[in-house]
């Protein structure tokens, strides 16, 4: 058994409420709750921790505080429809839930969306990338005693949804990625938009590393702390940044490329060290090579359809409804019923800001899902925390929290 | 992308080869397939997905779950991931893994009733999920249920008192999520 496998074997087996048992005075130690209302916590996070002083012995993280049933939800709703329900999972990166499902539909279906779609997919994801890590920065800092991180994140973080605002009417949850390509054309003048926020963000990012790159309280509360293997990650089942960080070379964009990927060139940021300081560098560099790819994927736009033009998926444009009855027949089968997609099951995934985001699928041949279920990267890898928090302190573990950028909503959906 | 459809007892051992041969656990979740064409197994079953980095493969594994509660061995102890996924599928499909450490609810309250992601579980047909309630005190006289004259025990609305006091559950309770579960009536924004 792996240390990281007796970790987990241990905790969950004195299971919770258990830990009383051990109360021991003499040792000094205490049994806490923290959260699930707690700053730090990112959400409604319950850690349930046995102290010796200020030093972890265990934590437990108790979870659900925010399930809302998404995934049976998703079986009442039609094909189209339940993208409103994805989009809300894991909130900070929308356009990464959104677009998973619609390609496990397209898969379904076996339809491929135009060139066009692909790339407003990606650049939008991309720009979501961006907009997500900047939360993440900003809460970092924040977690650390860096007040001003968090105005400045939040500030950049302000540009990018004002142009999700632009081309999907909506600042979050936008159900702008449907199957069968994108809701929406971009509408006139969004190469200017994104052209000027990508000038800006480089120099922003220098600001922010010169901020605390080198700050000598940000390197003391963040080097060497919250340290995790590359086999514990591995065993842990840690994805994205943070399994990057502990020296997994592994990126589905560039390893199993999915949507526009294909033709663009960007480097993959890795670190050996493990701890909260290198997982702030890698999704620094991670921010810089969303900004090339965004970059790339403007200037490669390609034009024609941004969606599929069958009219038993999408709807056929508005003008035709006045001229064609046939229009008018596709239009009205599709709102009232949905398209039905032929019996089958697709596992597809997407390297999400938190890691691989994967949308298990399955089909009855009917008008909406029989099965959705989302492997949430953090869902997944809240379960390294317990590993990441034992042996350190208290501080260290809101560090170690803010470093793991849960999104709550994903991990309970 | 292989897929595979194993009983039960050959899970562990499956798990542990393809873990020997370079996969990595992704995900494992829970199907119920009540009406959908059934393996050998029945009704309920696992779907692991694993990941081969050297490959850049991918492969399904399906695993019946037969029995009564359906049963499935756990595969923590080989992979530590499987701990919150195997407790997920616990919790909301009702299937057991046998050997798992702490096989307890995860996203829901431990005094849940149900698996609700079964099929046969309605959306919206249970509206209880407010815990029994004390009897209620008044300090007022005007507001205090006359429980004597009555002869039996009321509860603040004058009501007979349901054992157990569960009345106040469900009181404005109109199915808004089964109603909702129609078909959408989408706007059309070509």
């Amino acid at each position: 058994m792996s240390r990281a496998a007796q970790i987990i074997a241990d905790l969950e087996r004195r299971g919770q409420g258990a830990f009383v048992e051990d109360f021991d005075e003499d040792q000094d130690r205490m049994v806490i709750n923290m959260g699930p209302v707690h700053p730090s916590t990112h959400g409604v996070l319950r850690l349930l921790l046995e102290l010796s002083g200020e030093t972890v012995i265990k934590c437990l993280p108790l979870i659900g505080y925010l399930h809302t049933g998404m995934e049976k939800e998703c079986e009442d709703q039609t094909w189209r429809a339940a993208i409103v329900i994805v989009t809300r999972m894991d909130y900070l990166a929308p356009f990464f839930n959104e677009q998973v499902y619609s390609s496990a539909v397209e898969s379904l279906l076996g339809i491929e969306v135009p060139p066009r779609a692909k790339y407003i997919r990606t650049m939008m994801a991309e720009l979501n990338r961006i907009a997500s890590h900047l939360i993440w920065f900003g809460t970092q800092g924040l977690d650390m005693g860096a007040m001003s991180a968090m105005f400045y994140g939040f500030r950049e973080r302000e540009l990018l949804i004002d142009f999700f605002e632009m081309v999907t009417g909506l600042r979050m949850n936008h159900g702008y990625h449907i199957p069968g390509g994108v809701w929406e054309d971009l509408p006139e003048g969004w190469e200017q938009s994104v052209r000027s926020i990508l000038k800006v963000l480089p120099d922003r990012f220098d600001d922010y590393e010169g901020l605390l790159s080198h700050n000598p309280i940000f390197l003391e509360r963040t080097k060497g702390i919250g340290g995790m293997s590359k086999e514990d990650a591995l065993a842990l089942g840690v994805t994205g940044p943070i399994a990057r960080a502990s020296g997994i070379d592994w990126d589905l964009r560039r390893d199993m490329p999915y949507e526009a990927y294909g033709d663009l060139s960007f480097e993959v940021p890795v670190e050996t060290a493990g701890d909260v300081y290198a997982r702030y560098l890698v999704r620094m560099r991670e921010m810089r090579e969303s900004v090339k790819i965004v970059e790339q994927l403007v200037d490669g736009m390609p034009g024609g359809p941004f969606k599929v033009m069958d009219p038993k998926i999408m709807p056929p444009p508005r003008s035709e409804l006045n001229s064609s009855m046939e229009a008018v027949i596709h239009h009205f089968k599709i709102v009232t019923q949905g398209y039905t997609v032929p019996p089958g099951e697709t596992y597809v995934t997407t390297e999400s800001p938190r890691g691989e985001l994967g949308a298990y699928v399955v089909s009855e041949g009917g008008s909406s899902p029989y099965r959705m279920h989302m492997r949430d990267p953090s869902f997944v890898n809240m379960q390294s925390l317990s590993v990441m928090a034992r042996g350190g302190l208290v501080a260290d573990l809101i560090a170690i929290i803010a470093s793991l950028d849960p999104i709550m909503g994903g991990v309970d959906r | 992308m292989e897929t595979k459809w194993v009983d039960a007892g050959a899970w562990p051992d499956l798990a542990r080869s393809l873990t020997e041969d370079g996969w990595w656990l992704a995900d494992l979740c829970g199907v119920d397939r009540l009406t959908l064409t059934r393996g050998e197994g029945g009704r309920f079953e696992i779907v692991a997905q694993f990941l081969h980095r050297k490959r850049r493969e991918r492969a399904t594994v399906h695993v019946a779950a037969a029995g009564d509660p359906p049963a499935i061995p756990s595969i923590v102890e080989l992979w530590p991931s499987a701990d919150f996924m195997e407790r997920e599928a616990f919790d909301l499909m009702g299937i057991v893994f046998e050997g798992h450490p702490n096989l307890t609810r995860i996203m829901l309250p431990d005094d849940w009733e149900g698996h609700p992601l079964r099929k046969d579980y309605g959306v919206g047909k249970v509206p209880i999920e407010f815990i029994p309630q004390p009897f209620l005190q008044f300090d007022s006289p005007h507001q205090q249920p006359n429980s004597q004259e009555a002869g039996v025990a009321v509860d603040r609305l004058g009501q007979p008192e349901i054992e157990g006091g569960q009345a106040a559950g469900g009181l404005s309770h109109f199915g808004d999520t089964k109603i909702g579960a129609s078909p959408e009536e989408d706007e059309d924004h070509s």
